[in-house]
């Protein structure tokens, strides 16, 4: 795995978890709903992984996890390194004491996640529990300064109240607080604002942030918003039907957009400014697993589409020496202009 | 004004302007808790909303969960009835008009919902499910409604042969547009869309905005739009009202409104929103803490509780929605304080030049590629 698939320019060290070659199929599917996906994430850095419904990024994530219902779920290809060890070869057992220690993670709609017969502090404490050495009282200390660090006010009285009192935006802060308690190398966040209105939304990302910056743990972040991950990451992998089309540092991708889907992309979303025609589209839809496309899975919706798209899946690769490290686009047309000439802007 | 002739004495000012909806001190209250020993206690969904929708206007309504804006909403339809206060259509007060006549109103009046997945009956075809409303309005005949269900599957961007299928083999954008073309089949005036993009995909949500526009004019549509996403009320609104607690905070023409809000709520909410661009300004979150439960909203302002500005005042008086620049309403005791903290509008362009010019030829094909693909079909 190339070093400068991630990163910051400059940014040292080896990446802390590289993803190489992962292939997911479902029992029955007609193609691959993850196909030779490869990422890596940084140490104290954050990836987003961004596309729209059923383009792989949650089984993606939850096969890190080891949380993908196998079968129906086939791990046909991969390797997931993280602290030396190969997280999608590791027994029940060994991904058991990993999972809420090393690295963990949480999902879109907190009131699912938590147990709704356990105050907070108990579910808090329970995760340290797990995987410390220490007593039932000093894990109590630890969850009320989890609940401290995540900003729940007066948490001292927050810490047995049961998920059912709190508001959605305070069950994901508890939420966070479970997944960091143990002070984690990696956080997976599926959608966490998602459900969450805009005000509350900018908390979340705000603290979200502010933790990473303390503890210094990595972020894969999954999600569809474009802001969000403008706002938040430091990489990018943007994916489509089960593959990574586009990736690269948060800036090149959205200075320098290569694939025409990220492309079209960023331009079907409406802008907080003012308002200039109509908005450009993608058009047609996702495929489904049965129906998908040979070639570039992209091809049938894309405006540049020529017969070798269809023909053969283009690889990931880089588009010219002059761009930023670690930039790449899975297609063969990219830069757009060269094929296809320019536009006066 | 046509209207006027129904106007109750002393509501119809001059210089109205042509109103297709009105909404008078509405207040919508439900009980909740009422069983089992528990003494019930009110919520004040919508409490005490005025607004007027011009005919031929988009008008959007915005707010966080639980504001009261999918109430008002089904207020204005009647499709709940207000606990107090009016809501006119074409100057007509249909808020106590029994439900035969309403019925007739009906075909004028349409929703179309959020969820495309629970909105649709699965047991119908959706041929049927677009039929319906002709059929209950008697609009067309046995024998021509198949040919306009035809033709207004096509229209909203479906095949015709799609008549004969169920909601279910379809996916989440293309459900959507089926509930539009339900909502068109009794030939509506206004169409009121609680938040009908937001449970689509991106590159969905685009198509299904250009269909609503392209709708909206073809078929001479008033627009009244419930949504949370200010970009999308921005790109398709030409007035916004903003919601807080059940009550109308802001409103004003769009532009003027989003270039300089002047209620701190409607400041906050804007600093909220991520922008898609990492070289624009980082969100903020100003606001601290949640929005306070309607069962018990804060007394004087309900903002004030999160409020940057709040004063003495805005503990214990309510301010009203005063007119305070043309077509311009806001409710703050210090919306003047509010307004000189606006910074001046220095904005770093969002987009690079590079990524600029590949928009600009991502739209080129895009629109030749439609082109050609409708001359191919007829």
């Amino acid at each position: 795995m190339p070093s400068d698939e991630t990163g910051r320019a400059g940014s040292p060290g080896e990446p802390l978890l590289t993803l190489d070659g992962l292939s997911i199929r479902f029992k029955g599917a007609q193609a691959n709903v993850v196909d030779g996906v490869s990422l890596s994430v940084n140490p104290g850095e954050t990836l987003c992984i961004v596309g729209e419904s059923g383009c792989g990024k949650s089984v993606t994530a939850l096969s890190l996890m080891g949380l993908l219902p196998v079968p129906p779920a086939e791990i046909l290809s991969g390797r997931a390194m993280f602290e030396g060890r190969d997280l999608l070869g590791l027994t029940r057992r060994e991904l058991g004491e990993i999972r809420g220690d090393r690295v963990s993670m949480i999902f879109q709609e907190p009131m699912t996640s938590l147990n709704p017969v356990y105050t907070v502090g108990d579910q808090i404490a329970e995760i340290v529990l797990r995987h410390r050495r220490i007593g039932k009282r000093e894990a109590r200390a630890r969850a009320l300064e989890m609940l401290r660090r995540v900003k729940v006010p007066a948490p001292e009285k927050r810490l047995d109240d049961y998920p059912h009192q709190l508001s959605g935006g305070m069950r994901q802060r508890v939420m966070i607080a479970m997944a960091l308690a143990n002070d984690p190398q990696l956080l997976i966040a599926d959608e966490p604002t998602t459900a969450l209105d805009v005000t509350i939304q900018a908390q979340i990302l705000d603290l979200i942030r502010t933790l990473q910056d303390e503890s210094g743990t990595a972020l894969i972040l999954i999600t569809h918003d474009l802001g969000v991950v403008a706002e938040i990451a430091d990489t990018v992998a943007v994916m489509y039907a089960g593959r990574v089309v586009e990736q690269g540092s948060v800036t090149s991708v959205f200075d320098d957009p290569q694939h025409p889907y990220t492309i079209g992309l960023m331009s079907s979303v409406p802008s907080l400014g003012k308002r200039t025609g109509s908005l450009a589209t993608v058009p047609g839809m996702v495929p489904t697993v049965d129906t998908m496309p040979d070639g570039c899975r992209f091809a049938p919706r894309c405006p540049f589409a020529s017969e070798a798209c269809r023909r053969e899946a283009p690889p990931l690769r880089r588009v010219d020496a002059s761009q930023a490290p670690g930039h790449r686009v899975a297609c063969v047309h990219a830069p757009l202009e060269t094929t296809f000439g320019g536009v006066a802007a | 004004m046509n209207g006027k002739g129904h106007d109750n004495a002393g509501a119809g000012a001059p210089a109205r302007g042509d109103y297709v909806l009105e909404a008078r001190d509405l207040a919508r209250r439900f009980k909740v808790g009422s069983s089992f020993l528990a003494t019930p206690q009110v919520v004040r969904a919508v409490d005490g909303v005025s607004l007027s929708v011009r005919r031929g206007e988009t008008l959007a309504i915005v707010g966080e969960s639980g504001c009261g804006k999918s109430t008002l909403a089904r207020l204005l339809l009647r499709l709940l009835r207000p606990s107090s206060g009016q809501v006119l259509y074409d100057g007509t007060d249909i808020s106590d008009l029994p439900e035969r006549e309403m019925r007739r109103l009906r075909k004028d009046l349409q929703f179309i919902f959020q969820d495309p997945f629970s909105s649709l009956n699965p047991r119908m075809t959706v041929g049927a499910i677009v039929e319906e409303p002709m059929r209950v309005h008697g609009i067309g005949t046995r024998a021509s409604r198949p040919q306009q269900v035809a033709d207004l599957l096509r229209r909203v961007g479906l095949r015709a042969e799609y008549a004969n299928r169920y909601p279910h083999e379809f996916s989440g954008g293309q459900r959507q547009r089926i509930g539009i073309a339900r909502a068109l089949a009794c030939g509506p005036r206004v169409l009121i869309g609680d938040e009908p993009v937001s449970a689509l995909d991106v590159s969905i949500q685009a198509q299904v905005i250009n269909l609503l526009e392209e709708l909206k004019a073809e078929f001479d549509l008033t627009l009244v739009l419930i949504a949370h996403d200010l970009a999308v009320i921005r790109h398709m609104s030409d007035r916004v009202a903003v919601m807080y607690l059940g009550e109308i905070v802001e409103q004003g023409e769009t532009d003027t409104l989003y270039d300089a809000p002047l209620h701190p709520y409607t400041q906050a909410l804007m600093r909220a929103i991520p922008i898609p661009s990492p070289r624009s300004r980082k969100v903020d979150s100003g606001l601290t803490g949640d929005v306070p439960s309607p069962l018990a909203p804060p007394p004087g302002c309900r903002f004030h509780t999160r409020c940057p500005l709040a004063s003495g005042i805005c503990k214990v008086e309510r301010p009203p929605l005063a007119t305070v620049a043309h077509d311009r309403m806001v409710a703050c005791h210090h919306w003047e304080e509010a307004r000189a903290g606006i910074p001046s509008a220095a904005e770093t362009p969002a987009h690079s030049h590079a990524a600029e010019r590949r928009f600009a030829l991502y739209r080129e094909h895009s629109l030749a590629g439609t082109a050609a693909a409708s001359d191919r079909t007829p």
